[in-house]
């Protein structure tokens, strides 16, 4: 039986282990088909496999981003009759990303969501005792904060998120859309890109850059997760947008800011609207596996509470198992649990479509053109509605 | 035909052995080379996605993408790209070959050195160049707030414009030295007796680099121009690292787009996009056989 996965070499010496010790247990050799940590290039490879019809790999991780097309091309082995047991997991993550034609067809191996960072410290001098709940909040904190910052460090800003041509400005885009009570699609075959909520946010986005401005000029450029990670790391920033990962780097001993840096849900156009991207990776099993009752079993392994516990003790992942959020050893490990756990109950998915890799690339194309300045808000995404309705067209999608 | 006669001179003995000798190259030029470009042919009539059926329909992928502004914007890019890029290549090749082909101290560290650029892959120097044009840190924006270029710090991704230029300059800096090597070989099979004899009827030093330098360089400079245009023609490497496409979409080539098209598992329009791509570099190449009279020249 093979797995296929990526990540860091830390990662992958995990699963190393996890699978060794499940060949103990079972007597069923695994073998770890490694790949890079790059999303779209563990796409590629496993589009070729499942593409190719082989019997190999019989388990493998896909994104969330992804599982859609995966799915709608029948690839995916229903995992139904296998006597898995649904309701451990976030029930939002498996109806909205592990479901596909009411069938099951994967489940939440860890669990990632948009969240927001700020610098408790920086606040607190500030006479601010609570982060930011509403974009308004954070703007005029910003506007407060950042020219006194910025007298001692001019590279200080206030905001920084993804906003690269990439799927990352995807990703915060909805963030943003949402919590002015937009979004990209209702179902599954209609687009609602140019809505009235979705312009009022991405001229905010634009206005971030160009207007006040809050977020730094290469926003659009170079910021994707580990560019922003590193600013507000080394002390250049008031806010930050990322994913859970940075929490533990940003505390980890030769931080800069250990121990100032505060979590939060995003902001919200309203109080209290506030919206995170769905991410993470799911376990699911090729159609053309020659061994699917093991790999049942090798699936049930690793999402049972024994190794999600450790999953988030050695990896800090968070686990796609609610159940286990209240564990009195990971709340001890991880305090920031008990929020994330309230993140994901209410994080939105990207649209589960097979062409959603084709849809976001032509937002983030007509997105990032409004960031940089070039085209108006509302006729980007004008644009992006008509290019995404041709695509359903040329598809034949009803 | 030229060839037959070229066949005639050898004994029916001869040519076997050569077709046998020949056989194993032809065979993994066929399997590797003429069979992958034949299925990309094939592949740009169907629409071919994962989660539909794969179906012929004929020429409706040339239909979208010729409809598309997104090929166009890539078209005028990609061909404004390999202007720009190719006619700095051969000037700076031309300066440089003929520096390099003096006498003087140092020259053959010099010629080793200058064909550093051209021996880093793509995929790292375009890294380099990254962390050059980088906002924050980069060597860039450092010369300007420390030379007092400008007032802020400039986000040379940021246009069209900017982006454009710095993804020349990062390929004019790499693939000048290959311009300049093949130029180097072809000055150096200039006869010397014919300076000489330029001199001796008086023609001055520019009078004998039109006349006589210039002319006697000019197949081996259309070879190193058809190369550095084909090779521009298809760029993806430093735009994928550079800019990634944006901002805005505005910096894609024609082979960012089909790759964009793979990434989505849209394998019909991608080929399509390939298609393309290689009939322009044949037109291209067409244009510059014509326009150096090689067909001349060969025999």
């Amino acid at each position: 039986m093979t797995f296929m996965v990526g990540g860091a070499p830390n990662e992958l010496a995990f699963f190393e282990k996890i699978l060794a010790s499940y060949t103990v247990d079972t007597g069923v050799p695994v073998t770890l088909i490694r790949q890079s940590t790059d999303s779209a290039q563990r796409k590629q490879g496993i589009l070729l496999s499942l593409r190719g019809q082989q019997t190999n790999p019989d388990v493998m991780l896909v994104d969330v981003g992804w599982i859609g097309q995966i799915a709608a091309s029948g690839w995916l082995e229903p995992l139904e009759k296998y006597d898995i047991d649904k309701n451990v997991f976030f029930q939002s993550v498996i109806e909205l990303a592990d479901t596909y034609e009411n069938k099951l067809i994967g489940l939440p191996l860890y669990i990632d969501g948009g969240l927001l960072y700020y610098r408790k410290d920086l606040l607190a001098e500030n006479g601010f005792s609570a982060p930011p709940s509403t974009w308004a909040e954070l703007r005029d904190m910003s506007e407060r904060i950042v020219p006194r910052q910025k007298a001692q460090n001019p590279n200080f800003w206030g905001y920084v998120w993804q906003g690269a041509q990439y799927e990352g400005l995807t990703c915060n885009s909805l963030e943003f859309f949402t919590s002015a009570g937009g979004g990209f699609f209702v179902g599954t075959a209609t687009p609602v890109i140019d809505q009235q909520a979705n312009v009022t946010a991405l001229q905010f986005m634009r206005d971030l850059l160009h207007k006040q401005p809050i977020s730094p000029p290469n926003t659009f450029t170079d910021m994707k997760e580990e560019e922003v990670r590193l600013f507000f790391h080394n002390s250049n920033a008031l806010f930050e947008r990322n994913w859970p990962y940075a929490w533990g780097l940003h505390n980890a001993d030769d931080s800069p800011i250990k121990g100032q840096v505060g979590m939060a849900p995003l902001p919200g156009f309203k109080k209290g609207q506030s919206a995170s991207t769905l991410g993470g990776w799911h376990i699911v099993m090729s159609k053309y596996s020659d061994m699917k009752s093991e790999s049942a079993s090798l699936i049930k392994y690793l999402t049972s509470a024994r190794v999600q516990k450790q999953l988030s003790l050695k990896l800090g992942w968070n686990p796609g198992r609610s159940d286990i959020y209240d564990d009195a050893e990971l709340l001890k490990a991880n305090p920031a649990l008990q929020n994330l756990k309230q993140v994901f109950k209410n994080a939105v998915p990207r649209p589960v479509i097979p062409y959603y890799s084709s849809v976001s690339q032509i937002l983030q194309k007509h997105i990032n053109a409004t960031l940089a300045d070039r085209v108006p808000a509302e006729q980007a995404l004008k644009q992006a509605q008509i290019e995404v309705l041709e695509l359903i067209k040329d598809y034949g999608i009803k | 035909m030229a060839s037959n006669n070229f066949l005639q001179n050898y004994e029916k003995g001869e040519v076997r052995t050569a077709c046998f000798f020949l056989a194993p190259l032809l065979l993994i030029v066929g399997i590797f080379i003429l069979l992958p470009v034949l299925g990309t042919f094939y592949n740009s009539f169907f629409l071919d996605v994962s989660f539909l059926p794969k179906q012929f329909i004929g020429l409706k992928n040339y239909a979208r993408l010729l409809s598309s502004p997104d090929f166009w914007q890539a078209l005028r890019f990609t061909l404004a790209y390999t202007v720009a890029a190719v006619s700095l290549e051969a000037v700076f090749g031309v300066a440089f070959a003929l520096l390099l082909n003096e006498v003087f101290v140092g020259r053959t560290v010099l010629r080793v050195v200058i064909l550093i650029p051209w021996a880093i892959p793509t995929i790292v120097s375009a890294r380099t160049w990254q962390l050059i044009y980088e906002y924050t840190y980069g060597l860039m924006n450092f010369l300007v707030m420390n030379l007092g270029i400008a007032p802020e710090r400039i986000n040379w991704m940021g246009t069209e414009f900017g982006a454009f230029w710095a993804l020349v300059f990062a390929d004019v800096w790499k693939t000048t030295p290959f311009v300049v090597l093949i130029l180097l070989a072809g000055l150096q099979a200039i006869p010397e007796d014919l300076y000489q004899q330029a001199k001796v009827d008086g023609a001055g030093l520019f009078r004998r680099f039109y006349k006589i330098t210039l002319p006697m360089l000019k197949p081996v400079l259309v070879i190193a121009m058809i190369f550095r245009t084909i090779d521009s023609l298809r760029m993806f490497d430093l735009v994928y690292v550079l800019t990634g496409g944006g901002p805005g979409g505005s910096t894609r080539t024609l082979s960012y787009l089909g790759f964009e098209a793979f990434a989505n598992d849209s394998f019909g329009l991608g080929s399509t996009v390939s298609v393309i791509t290689f009939l322009i570099s044949l037109a291209i190449t067409l244009i510059y056989l014509r326009a150096g009279k090689f067909s001349e020249q060969l025999k």
